[in-house]
């Protein structure tokens, strides 16, 4: 069985590497650190933020844009990701893949424990894979969403060794676990029912800090775990946090969170209101933007609706928005212009800037030439029927109203007559749907760990979301699929990743606007030291306080 | 107008007595005149878009250019509140004529026909108070869909009892009223009285708290656009001004202005609400 | 008397009982008519990858695809045993969700009203006091311009005058003393009104009474006038403003408790009602229906006894006074 794990591959050779890289990295980060004076111990901090979100179960809520900032402090995971998507060891220390990505053999460190003293063992890992993939629906505890379809069974061989089997090639999969759903969690608490998993006092990780109190809709307050030493080698320090305490609150208005970080009431203010930014950052406060790897924030455009089934108003659309004016508008230099649909940190994401240029001259002879004339009113027509574009605002990113409005003013300088619809939560996801029979542009925020799940996401092969309605009917865009889906290395994906994105955005099927800052951060000066991972979240395991 | 029923020349003397009408009324007349003014023909008071900005001018402060200042996206404010009054005042409208003919149905039948058909609609009006209107409201507008409409008639479902019950206390008194009892000794049908004597007397206790709720109306349909059960952009309801606004307090003119033409439209309202009840 | 008395208080316990099953009933109708199913909205998100077969299992095990009628009766019957559910948001029981908040709203609530009850008497009071050239026309206006200014506005300038500006509370810690008498302010001051207009209502009508006009002829002055003849008789149906304001403060705190950023009931329900959470929102209209057909009915049982003037002709015709009814009740000769 092992035998075929005896030939080391190029590519588990340079994961390997990677993680000797990153460790060598913390060892020299390390003494420079203590020259400068050991990190000061101690500390407490509140971070406000708008929301707790609804459960805590951990499988429901591990990537959440709000309770992914307690899990991950609370938990650990087998692997880190950084901000560019560069993968390390944590509970894992090294790991192994056959030749065609379809077998893993994880080798964990050893000595971990989880808050409720249960050791994080082989076993424990096996009891997270199983309920990662599968969940137990019946219950209500879902699988998580980007976690490998193609996953058939895990097993542990000795009480630090994990074999992992897969139906087929998975190169993602030793990134996914970075993913901030792959917590890893007590198999104690993955035994509890949902309604108890939904106690977040209840719920034991192995992170550095754990649940000291909270209260549903208030707060949640975390404090350090005094015997943690297995931090990740990444972020140069692997023992006990420094901050004693962080409190996470919940107020839901954006002013106030900037307003009490500003005058000293609190430490970090999440999603604060981009227009404010530029005055915080020059009264000394530390600001962070961090990208999330995933897609960028844009419409996935619905090719079976009139009249965005013809490629060249696609195009038009493409060529209309001026993305610069959205950043001098709505954002601050601190956004990035979209260089694919794809954030540009996302290892394998190529410069497609010439496909994204604003060009209206462009964009009105397009629609010249599929018909599309001008009438009295400003707005093109073609057999009487009005060129129009419904938006519908996505609730889960503040900005994606102000935005809408002013793409409306710029695409109806172009001729177009846009109507925005801004639903609540719920109802967005009932009625805005990828490729629905009203929806004709999805607007997409949606992080990811691996560039090698993306194009399965955009067709509706296996089990996949059919972003542009196109089914299977472009065959260029299966065929990409297909070989990205099959290349066992990198070096093979490479290239056929940035054919798939050139492709993508020629088309007009997805019409980026701007690299997306999901999380803002807005910090006290007194706060230093903190990491922000792959997802954007911040980590205070590595932050002190100062006077 | 029914006001000057014949059945009543007390309140007509009163009235031309009244004429002397007092200038904070007079003020509150010429404010909702206003009003309706900007609601009618906003194009006449602006000249600026209240869609379409100038990115480049965004968040300037109040100037001769733009009285109230301009909001995140380099739109005049002015223009803005101008525009959003049609819709803020005709939804307070619906909400009022939702709540005054629902409402006054119920209590009409109910003063009038007493027994089992009070009985049945006083608890169905028990049942609507017994609910806090506002959350009544909030559970509606998620029922119906956010939207400024919806929210409309959300609130008017909400004040329908307070109308019910009015409507039903003036019936009872004036179908006791001597008048009434004569007209029906005459031979007056049921009907007959009901729409010569009983409507008009009732519906002018009804008239000013039409008024009041019109004003109430205005303030629960900003209650709701503030938690975020309104129209979508680019609508500009004074409501959703607010609520747009308090995410920029430190441009605070972009709460400010709509916050000020909303109180004073609905203070103006109170006033003449409580100026029709005096003169009646 | 004490016969008349039992059976009134009989009839209205009945009523009462009526009252709050019929608004459970309402607040089902109304709840389960929502356009949205937030569960196989959560169910069928593509990230899940259920198949159509699993949704209808997880459905079926939850008793969601019984008759309409069936589940009224399913979740009557156990609202009557006190039993609340699941919450569909967080999975939690609803009983310990609102348990859990209940007692900052009753905080909030229980200051809001004394601020009320404070701001309304001295206006009222105030205004038999107080000469016309000296501003009793201004001290008249108030209870206007309270109507008049939505309770966020009134919050927002208080979180930024005195939490920021001057620094007097912690924005972030609500539940502070300071944080709560400004949030109590806030919810207050629209309350105050209707009670004000009540009052002033009530005074103005004593005033105009013939023992007034005999007092003032005995060159009685206004203060000892209204110390001694108006002060206790227009000060008895704050009893029954007391019951009827109730509604208007948890209504009120939806709002205030957004702005301010407690957690409460109010928070509750506006997080609820964004994930479309019924069964929240299920109990807490019917308890908010509850507390206040109790308090009613306790105010209407206890007024009788207070005031010996009252005669016992049955609720309907002694409702309680609104603001709007404080209208109705200055038209009533």
């Amino acid at each position: 069985m092992n035998s075929r794990f005896a030939l080391l591959t190029r590519s588990r050779r340079r994961v390997l590497m990677s993680g000797f890289a990153a460790a060598l990295v913390a060892m020299t980060a390390l003494p420079a650190a203590c020259e400068a004076g050991a990190p000061k111990n101690g500390g407490d901090i509140v971070f406000l933020i708008d929301s707790l979100g609804g459960t805590w179960i951990p499988n429901n809520s591990a990537i959440s844009s709000f309770q992914g900032h307690i899990w991950g402090h609370v938990t650990d995971k087998l692997v880190y990701v950084d901000a560019d998507g560069k993968v390390s060891p944590w509970i894992a220390e090294r790991w192994e893949q056959n030749e065609d990505a379809t077998s893993f053999i994880l080798h964990l460190k050893k000595g971990v424990t989880f808050s409720d003293g249960t050791p994080l063992d082989a076993a424990a890992v096996v009891a997270n894979l199983d309920i990662w993939y599968a969940g137990r629906k019946s219950e209500g505890i879902n699988p998580i969403g980007l976690f490998p379809k193609t996953y058939k069974s895990a097993e542990a061989i000795d009480a630090s060794t994990v074999k992992v089997s897969f139906k087929a090639p998975t190169l993602g999969f030793i990134p996914t676990l970075g993913y901030h759903g792959s917590i890893l969690i007590s198999p104690k608490t993955l035994a509890q029912p949902a309604s108890q998993q939904a106690d977040l006092g209840k719920t034991s990780g192995s992170g550095p800090y754990v649940v000291e109190s909270w209260k549903e809709g208030d707060f949640v307050k975390l404090v350090k775990r005094k015997d943690y030493n297995w931090g990740p080698a990444a972020v140069g320090h692997t023992g006990p946090a420094f901050l004693e305490s962080i409190t996470y609150k919940i107020v839901s208005e954006p002013s106030l969170r900037v307003a009490a970080v500003q005058s000293g009431q609190a430490d970090v203010a999440y999603n604060a209101s981009p227009q404010e930014l530029k005055s915080l950052k020059q009264a000394g406060f530390t600001i962070a933007t961090p990208r999330y790897l995933g897609f960028v924030n844009g419409w996935a455009i619905n090719t079976r609706l009139e009249p965005y089934n013809d490629v060249k108003v696609r195009q038009a659309l493409q060529a209309s928005i001026n993305r610069q004016e959205i950043i001098d508008t709505v954002y601050t230099p601190e956004w990035k212009l979209a260089t694919s649909f794809i954030q540009s940190n996302v290892p394998g994401a190529t410069d497609q800037s010439a496909l994204l240029a604003y060009n209206p001259d462009k964009a009105r002879k397009l629609l010249d030439e599929a018909g599309w004339i001008k009438g009295a009113n400003g707005v093109r027509s073609k057999d009487g029927k009005p060129l129009t574009l419904t938006l519908y605002s996505n609730p889960y990113l503040a900005t994606a109203k102000a935005v809408d409005e002013l793409i409306a003013q710029q695409l109806g300088k172009i001729g177009w007559k846009v109507f925005i619809r801004a639903y609540d939560v719920v109802t967005f996801g009932e009625k805005v749907q990828f490729g629905g029979p009203a929806v004709p542009a999805y607007e997409v925020t949606r992080s990811f760990i691996d560039a090698g799940t993306v194009a399965s996401i955009l067709t509706n092969a296996n089990n996949g979301e059919n972003w542009f309605a196109l089914g299977d009917s472009d065959g260029k865009l299966n065929d990409l699929r297909d070989r990205i889906a099959g290349a066992g290395t990198t070096e093979i994906r490479a290239p056929l990743l940035d054919e798939l994105q050139r492709y993508v955005l020629e088309q007009g099927y997805f019409i980026p606007r701007t690299q997306i800052v999901q999380r803002i951060y807005v910090q006290s000066p007194r706060l230093k030291g903190e990491v922000y991972n792959g997802i954007a979240y911040a980590s205070y395991y590595t932050a002190t306080k100062g006077e | 107008m029914s006001l000057l029923s014949p059945t009543a020349p007390v309140t007509t003397t009163s009235r031309l007595a009244a004429l002397k009408v007092p200038p904070t009324v007079q003020l509150s007349f010429v404010v909702i005149a206003l009003v309706i003014a900007w609601s009618v023909a906003p194009g006449l008071f602006t000249s600026h878009s209240p869609i379409n900005g100038v990115p480049a001018d965004k968040l300037l402060g109040p100037s001769a250019a733009h009285w109230f200042g301009t909001d995140h996206l380099g739109r005049d404010l002015y223009a803005r509140v101008v525009h959003g009054t049609s819709s803020s005042v005709s939804s307070a409208l619906i909400a009022v004529v939702i709540a005054a003919v629902a409402g006054g149905l119920i209590g009409l039948l109910a003063g009038f026909f007493g027994g089992w058909v009070d009985i049945v609609l006083a608890r169905l009006v028990d049942v609507l108070l017994a609910i806090p209107h506002f959350l009544l409201a909030v559970i509606i507008v998620t029922a119906l869909g956010f939207d400024t409409t919806n929210a409309a008639i959300a609130t008017g479902i909400s004040a329908v009892a307070v109308f019910a019950r009015v409507m039903r206390a003036e019936v009872i008194k004036t179908r006791q009223a001597v008048f009434v009892e004569a007209s029906f000794l005459l031979g007056g049908s049921r009907w007959h009285i009901l729409l010569r004597h009983v409507l008009p007397n009732a519906s002018r206790s009804v008239l000013p708290l039409a008024v009041l709720q019109f004003g109430l109306s205005i303030l629960v349909i900003a209650s709701l656009a503030f938690l975020g059960y309104g129209d979508p952009p680019p609508a500009s309801d004074w409501g959703l001004l607010i609520s747009i606004g308090k995410d920029y307090l430190k441009w605070p003119w972009l709460v400010y202005a709509p916050a000020f033409v909303t109180i004073g439209t609905v203070l103006s309202l109170n006033r003449i609400s409580r100026w029709l009840r005096q003169t009646d | 008397m004490n016969n008349a008395y039992a059976a009134f208080a009989a009839r209205r316990l009945v009523q009462a009982l009526v009252v709050i099953l019929l608004a459970y009933v309402f607040t089902f109708v109304v709840v389960s008519i929502l356009p949205g199913d937030p569960i196989t909205n959560v169910l069928r998100d593509p990230q899940n990858g259920f198949s159509e077969d699993e949704i209808r299992q997880i459905i079926a095990a939850q008793g969601l695809d019984q008759p309409v009628l069936v589940q009224l009766w399913t979740s009557l019957t156990r609202f009557l045993t006190g039993d609340f559910g699941l919450s569909m948001r967080s999975s939690r029981p609803v009983g310990t969700l609102i348990a859990e908040v209940l007692p900052s709203t009753l905080i909030l609530a229980s200051s809001g009203f004394a601020v009320a009850l404070v701001l309304a008497t001295g206006i009222a009071y105030g205004t038999q006091l107080v000469p016309k050239r000296y501003g009793q026309g201004l001290l008249r206006g108030f209870p206007s311009l309270f109507l008049s200014v939505p309770n966020f506005v009134i919050g927002l300038v208080l979180i930024h005058l005195f939490g920021f500006q001057l620094g007097l509370f912690r924005v972030i810690a609500p539940n502070s003393f300071w944080a709560t008498v400004f949030a109590a302010i806030a919810l207050g001051i629209p309350v105050s009104a209707q009670i004000a207009e009540v009052l002033i209502a009530n005074l103005d009508h004593e005033r105009a009474q013939d023992y007034a006009a005999v007092a003032r002829s005995r060159g009685l002055g206004p203060f000892r006038l209204f110390a001694r003849h108006l002060l206790k008789p227009s000060s008895l149906p704050v009893v029954t403003i007391i019951a009827l304001t109730l509604g208007e403060l948890l209504g009120g705190s939806l709002i205030t408790e957004t702005v301010f950023g407690r957690t409460g009931i109010g928070s509750l329900v506006q997080r609820s009602v964004s994930t479309q959470d019924l069964p929240v929102l299920q109990a807490v209209v019917s308890l908010a229906a509850v507390v206040f057909v109790l308090v009613n009915l306790l105010a209407d049982l206890v007024y009788p006894l207070l005031d010996p003037r009252v005669k016992l002709v049955g609720a309907a015709s002694r409702r309680p006074t609104t603001a709007d009814d404080g209208a109705s009740q200055a038209v009533t000769p």
